[in-house]
């Protein structure tokens, strides 16, 4: 059963990947293809430009969603080399409930933003609905929500996690 | 309650919390002590769309993920060797140039000192510069050439004063010109030191080969269109920036993975991850940090900073000293996207309001930032140095520390004599 479940979170999270790297790639074909109709033959996609502004968001938290899998965010983190392993632990523990809870609290207002929008029921561009374009956000933090809330959990309970965090 | 709030946040940020949830905190708070919905957030969040600027920065990013992944650097290196080297002290010329060129494109100071480094580090050595010379200056050139477009904390610069509604706007093509003389005139002092620290024993000269520039240049015929068709489309008025980075990064894909093919199509996928979890990351922080920014504007913070600031200090010099000093501290402490992206929507209404002209400050913002990487103990490139060379982070600070302070010279001129970034504005 287990290992079932972690082959499915391994899907998973090859799909998002996979999202992640197909998002970038329409954002770049569409926005070359922009260029080009609108250079060659003086037209262009009605709905391109906001797309594009659009999907910046989009990319942006499909990327802040992969960097959020192993802690892989920007920190300063001068402190945590001076503590010793057991008081590293009980401090990562806090910091990543911490960062869990403010992406629910988020993710919840969010929610509230999608249903707002809904109920004005705006176009976005081409048939797409301002709703579905706002639902990144609330999708978004309450995926890294739920994996720092997982990081924390498993780290209280003794398991091994994979939080270095790798900037570059 | 706030003061022990803010001691909280400190505490979290001392300890590696993510920046992100730091500054989404302070807004969280800060709109709840002032009883407003919280549901702004979110929508401060979404205002990342109102920009059409910011879609050059993952696309500029990928492209310097790509080059990076590629030869480039072998290449960049191999034709500025021949074009320069006839000069004397070529080899610095060509550390200096290639590795600004390097920067602007990739964005990123430390895969130049990992890069370029790596070929230029033991070329320099062989070639009759003492290790502590060479450490140094590919330690210092790897920060040069965040002035020059199109590197990615310039838009990120703009993109923000954009967003801010001031009576002063700014564009991307003034900031971009506004860094080309603060770039030259730190590279000619440091070239100047090497001359000066050879100047018993002068380094020999490569006679110019018109064989071998030829054949560097064949060689790297399909990357040099890459500045025209980015500096060209955006002066030219043929494409918007945003555009421009989006033919590059085209472009880029041809030639590095169909015509070099030292990329795979294979191996794509994984750059475009890499290189948008790093992107991610930052507009995570920009958009939060644009949430934050409301909640100060609605707290009238920045007003109240310019007071406050005013009631003590009343002349531009005294305040532009201080400014330096505030941010190469923060450039030791913070990464260069964060500190611009938290910092210049408090720092650039103070500035206008001291009479600095707005594209001034970003550039005075980054040629600190750029030092903060050098500066002794947390600069982030001494220790990449230190970990890339093989070398004690001591070494590295020894044989940085001159160079470090020449360019401190610089960043006074370039802070203290607006002409050197506004030379070619008019406004």
């Amino acid at each position: 059963m287990i290992i079932q479940l972690q082959q499915f979170y391994k899907k998973l999270l090859q799909l998002e990947t996979f999202l992640l790297v197909a998002a970038f790639l329409i954002v770049l074909i569409i926005a070359v293809t922009q260029i080009l109709l609108r250079n060659l033959f003086d037209t262009g996609i009605v709905w391109a430009d906001t797309f594009l502004r659009i999907s910046v968001l989009w990319l942006g938290m499909m990327g802040a969603l992969v960097a959020s899998r192993n802690n892989n965010h920007i920190a300063m983190n001068l402190g945590q080399k001076y503590l010793s392993d057991k008081n590293l632990i009980i401090v990562k523990v806090i910091i990543y409930f911490f960062t869990s809870l403010v992406c629910f609290i988020i993710s919840w207002y969010g929610l509230n933003l999608v249903q707002m929008e809904y109920e004005e029921a705006g176009i976005a561009f081409a048939n797409i609905p301002v709703w579905s374009t706002v639902s990144i956000i609330p999708i978004a933090f309450l995926i890294i929500a739920l994996r720092y809330l997982s990081l924390s959990v498993l780290l209280l309970s003794g398991q091994p996690v994979n939080d270095n965090p790798v900037m570059k | 309650m706030l003061f022990s709030i803010i001691l909280i946040l400190l505490l979290f940020a001392w300890f590696g919390a993510p920046l992100f949830t730091l500054i989404l905190s302070v807004a969280i708070v800060g709109f709840t002590f002032q009883e407003i919905d919280l549901t702004v957030i979110p929508i401060e969040l979404y205002r990342l769309t109102n920009t059409p600027l910011l879609l050059a920065l993952p696309l500029f990013t990928f492209t310097g993920y790509l080059m990076g992944a590629s030869n480039t650097s072998h290449r960049l290196v191999r034709l500025s060797s021949a074009l320069l080297g006839w000069l004397p002290s070529n080899l610095v010329l060509v550390t200096l140039f290639a590795s600004a060129l390097f920067t602007a494109f990739t964005g990123a100071t430390g895969v130049t000192i990992v890069a370029l480094g790596a070929l230029l580090y033991p070329a320099l050595k062989e070639s009759g510069y003492t290790e502590k010379f060479s450490l140094g200056l590919i330690t210092t050139s790897g920060s040069l050439g965040l002035l020059l477009p199109p590197s990615l904390p310039l838009i990120l610069y703009v993109v923000i004063v954009q967003q801010m509604d001031l009576d002063q706007t700014i564009s991307i093509e003034q900031v971009f010109l506004a860094g080309i003389l603060p770039t030259l005139l730190m590279i000619m002092t440091l070239f100047a030191w090497s001359l000066w620290q050879t100047r018993h024993k002068p380094i020999k000269r490569e006679s110019f080969s018109t064989h071998e520039f030829l054949s560097a240049l064949r060689e790297s015929i399909w990357e040099i269109p890459l500045p025209f068709i980015v500096l060209g489309g955006i002066f030219s008025g043929v494409f918007a920036v945003s555009e421009a980075a989006a033919v590059t990064a085209l472009y880029i894909i041809i030639v590095e993975v169909f015509i070099y093919k030292e990329v795979t199509l294979k191996q794509l996928p994984k750059i475009i991850e890499e290189s948008m979890t790093m992107i991610g990351a930052i507009l995570l922080i920009l958009a939060s940090a644009l949430a934050m920014t409301n909640y100060f504007i609605d707290a009238e913070i920045p007003f109240l900073l310019f007071e406050w600031i005013q009631s003590h200090i009343s002349s531009q010099v005294t305040f532009l000293l201080l400014l330096n000093l505030f941010l190469l501290l923060l450039g030791a402490l913070l990464d260069i996207f964060s500190a611009i992206v938290i910092m210049s929507p408090l720092i650039v209404p103070i500035a206008i309001n001291f009479g600095v002209h707005p594209v001034h400050l970003g550039i005075i913002f980054l040629a600190n930032m750029q030092l903060g990487y050098l500066t002794p103990p947390v600069g982030m490139n001494l220790f990449i140095a230190s970990y890339r060379f093989n070398k004690s982070i001591f070494d590295v600070y020894r044989s940085t520390i001159v160079m470090m302070l020449l360019l401190l010279g610089c960043v006074l001129l370039i802070t203290y004599i607006p002409a050197i970034s506004l030379f070619f504005i008019d406004s």
